[in-house]
C-alpha cells in the first residue's frame, strides 16, 4: 500500500497517532507537504463525507476521522504556510443569532478544510452585525449561516436584510443550512445555496465559486 | 362514541384504539405564541383555553440550577455541567463545560439526588389541577443527560468508539437517578412519561444503528420498562430521519413515537403501516415552514393529510412536528387545532 492510501486509511480509521506518524514520515522523507495533503488527506476526506452521506458511517466515524484530519493538517501547516499553499476559497461561517448550536456547523467547517478551503469560524449566537463587520473587513467568498432551532431561522432571514441594508450582500455568495432548513426557505430569504448536509455544502460551495 | 375526557382520549390513541376524536397536545407552546392568542396565561391555562387533550411538564423545572452568570444566561445544572441559554432559545441551552472532562473525573463524580420532595411541589399541583381531565406528561431525558450534561456530545460520541466501557459508566449514573426519578414521578400521579433526547438528525441518527441499541436504547427500555409494571405508559420523542433505528426504538417497547419529522422526510403514511400496528404515532404536522409561513388553507389541507394518513382505526395524536415555537404563526397554530377537531371525528370522514 502506498504512503498516500495508508495515510487516507489511517484518516478514514479515525487513527490520530498513526495518521500522525505517516504524515510525519512522509515529511521527513521530504514529501512536499501539498503532495500530502493532495493525495493522502483530501481523497480521505472525500472517502469520509461519501461514507456519511451513504448512511456507512456516523457521528462517531466522522468525529474520530476529523481529529485524525485536523492532527495530520497541524503537522504540515508550517510546512504550507511558507510555501504559500493556495486555498480553493475563503469561508466564513456561523450560527445565527439566538442559537448556541454548533454540531452541524462544525461538521460543515470540517469538512470543507478538509476540502481545501480556508474557514473563519464566528461560532455561535453570531448577530447580524458581527457577519456585516467580519465580511466588510475579511476578504470572503462564501458566508454560510446554520439554524439548528426552527425559531431561529427567522435570525437568518434577518441577517440577510442587514446585509442587504449595508450594501453588503452582492459582495459575498450565501448558502444556508441546518436541520429546520429548507430549500424553499433558502430561496424565501434569497440565499444563493441551501445544502442538506456537509457533503453537499462542499459539493455547492465548490460550485458557486465557479460561478 | 361520546363523553371521553381528554385524558381517555389520549389513552385510547395510546394503546391503539380509536378514541372519539384524534386527541392532539403539544410537548412545548412559546409564550409569544399563547401572548398572541390569549394574553397572560400560562402553559397550563393555554391548554386549558385550547382544550388541548395534555399538558406537558418539563424536567428542567424539577432540576435544581446555580446561576453563574444571569446576564450571559450561564448556569451550572445539577448535574455539574456549564449551560448557556440564549435570549431567544430559552428552552434549547447549549454546553459550555460536561461534568466530567475526563476518564478520571467518574471516580469522583457524584450524581444529584432525585428524591428531595420540594422538586416535586410544582409537578404536584399541575397533576392535581389536571388529574382525571387532561393526560399529564412527564417529560425525562437520560441520554440526553449524558450527551449534554455528563461528557459533551462529541467527546461522549468518540468515547462510544474509542472508550465504550466510559459510556456504560455513564449509563449507570444516568440509570440509577432516572429510575428513581421516573418512580418519583408516578407517585407524585403522571399519566404518562415521555422520553424527549433527540436520536437523529435530518439525514439519520445520529449514531449507527449498532451504537443505537449498544449505548442508547437501553436506558430507555429499563424506563419503559418499570413505567409498564407501574401500568404508565411512556413515549418516545425524537427528531430527525429515524428510519434505521426505528425497529430499535419500537423494540424497547415504547408506546408511542413523536414528531416523525416531515421535515428529515419521515413520511407518516409509510410509519402507520410498518409500525402503525405496534406504537402511537404521533406529530408530523410541520412546525418548521407550513405554521411559521404557511396559509390557513394549507395548514388546514396537512392536518386532514395526517389524519387521512395516520388516523385510521386510533394510534395517532395529531400535533406539530415539534413544538408551537416562537416563530409560529398563532394563527396558523388555532387553525390547526381547529382542523384537528373538525376532521378528526371517527369514524373518520375528512369532512369538515
Amino acid at each position: 500500500m502506498s504512503y498516500f492510501a495508508e495515510l487516507a486509511n489511517s484518516v478514514v480509521q479515525g487513527d490520530a497517532s498513526r495518521a500522525t506518524e505517516l504524515a510525519r514520515r512522509a515529511l521527513d522523507e521530504e514529501i512536499p507537504a501539498k503532495e500530502i495533503l493532495d493525495k493522502g488527506l483530501l481523497p480521505a476526506m472525500d472517502r469520509v463525507g461519501s461514507s456519511f452521506e451513504g448512511g456507512e458511517i456516523f457521528l462517531p466515524e466522522l468525529l474520530m476521522a476529523g481529529d485524525a484530519m485536523k492532527a495530520a493538517i497541524g503537522l504540515l501547516r508550517p510546512e504550507l504556510s511558507k510555501k504559500g499553499a493556495s486555498y480553493i476559497g475563503k469561508y466564513v461561517i456561523g450560527t445565527v443569532q439566538g442559537d448556541l448550536h454548533d454540531i452541524g456547523k462544525n461538521i460543515v467547517g470540517l469538512m470543507l478544510e478538509g476540502n481545501g478551503w480556508e474557514v473563519v469560524d464566528l461560532g455561535i449566537d453570531v448577530s447580524p452585525e458581527k457577519f456585516c463587520d467580519v465580511i466588510e473587513k475579511g476578504d470572503f467568498d462564501i458566508l454560510g449561516l446554520s439554524a439548528l432551532l426552527t425559531f431561529t431561522m427567522s435570525e437568518m432571514a434577518e441577517t440577510v436584510s442587514t446585509l442587504k441594508g449595508s450594501g453588503l450582500r452582492d459582495r459575498i455568495k450565501l448558502m444556508v443550512g441546518g436541520a429546520p432548513v429548507t430549500q424553499a426557505f433558502a430561496d424565501r430569504i434569497g440565499a444563493d445555496a441551501y445544502a442538506k448536509d456537509a457533503v453537499e455544502a462542499v459539493a455547492k460551495a465548490r460550485s458557486l465559486l465557479k460561478r | 362514541m361520546q363523553g371521553l375526557t381528554n385524558v381517555e382520549r389520549v389513552l385510547k390513541a395510546i394503546k391503539l384504539q380509536e378514541p372519539d376524536t384524534v386527541p392532539t397536545l403539544e410537548i412545548d407552546i412559546d409564550q409569544r405564541v399563547i401572548e398572541a392568542i390569549r394574553p397572560g396565561l400560562s402553559y397550563e391555562d393555554f391548554c386549558e383555553h385550547m382544550d388541548l387533550d395534555a399538558v406537558c411538564y418539563h424536567e428542567m423545572r424539577t432540576d435544581h440550577y446555580e446561576v453563574i452568570d444571569k446576564a450571559k444566561g450561564i448556569v451550572r445544572d445539577q448535574w455539574g455541567a456549564i449551560k448557556q441559554y440564549s435570549a431567544v432559545s430559552l428552552c434549547v441551552p447549549v454546553t459550555k463545560e460536561p461534568a466530567i472532562k475526563a476518564r478520571k473525573d467518574l471516580d469522583t463524580y457524584v450524581s444529584p439526588d432525585p428524591d428531595p420532595h420540594s422538586r416535586y411541589r410544582e409537578i404536584e399541583a399541575v397533576v392535581k389541577r389536571f388529574k382525571g381531565q387532561r393526560a399529564v406528561i412527564a417529560t425525562v431525558r437520560p441520554f440526553g443527560t449524558i450527551r449534554d450534561s455528563l461528557r459533551g456530545q462529541d467527546e461522549l460520541f468518540k468515547d462510544m468508539i474509542r472508550d465504550p466501557d466510559m459510556v456504560d459508566r455513564l449509563n449507570t449514573i444516568a440509570s440509577n437517578y432516572y429510575v428513581r426519578y421516573v418512580r418519583n414521578l408516578i407517585d407524585v400521579g403522571v399519566d404518562i412519561v415521555l422520553e424527549t433526547a433527540d436520536w437523529a438528525f435530518t439525514h439519520g441518527p445520529m449514531v449507527s444503528p449498532k451504537h443505537t441499541e449498544r449505548f442508547i436504547t437501553p436506558g430507555l427500555k429499563q424506563i419503559v420498562d418499570y413505567c409498564h409494571e407501574r401500568g404508565v405508559p411512556c413515549l418516545k420523542h425524537t427528531d430527525g430521519n429515524i428510519w434505521l433505528i426505528f425497529d430499535a426504538i419500537v423494540e424497547t417497547g415504547v408506546d408511542g413515537v413523536h414528531p416523525i419529522d416531515p421535515l428529515a422526510g419521515m413520511d407518516i403514511g409509510e410509519a402507520k403501516a410498518r409500525y402503525g400496528h405496534k406504537v402511537c404515532l404521533m406529530g408530523n404536522v410541520d412546525c418548521g415552514n407550513l405554521l411559521s409561513w404557511g396559509t390557513k388553507e394549507e395548514v388546514r389541507e396537512a392536518v386532514r393529510e395526517c389524519i387521512d394518513k395516520a388516523g385510521k382505526g386510533g394510534g395517532y395524536i395529531c400535533m406539530s412536528s415539534n413544538t408551537i415555537h416562537g416563530a409560529v404563526n398563532p394563527e396558523n397554530y388555532v387553525e390547526m387545532v381547529r382542523a384537528i377537531r373538525d376532521y378528526g371525528k371517527y369514524p373518520l370522514s375528512l369532512k369538515p
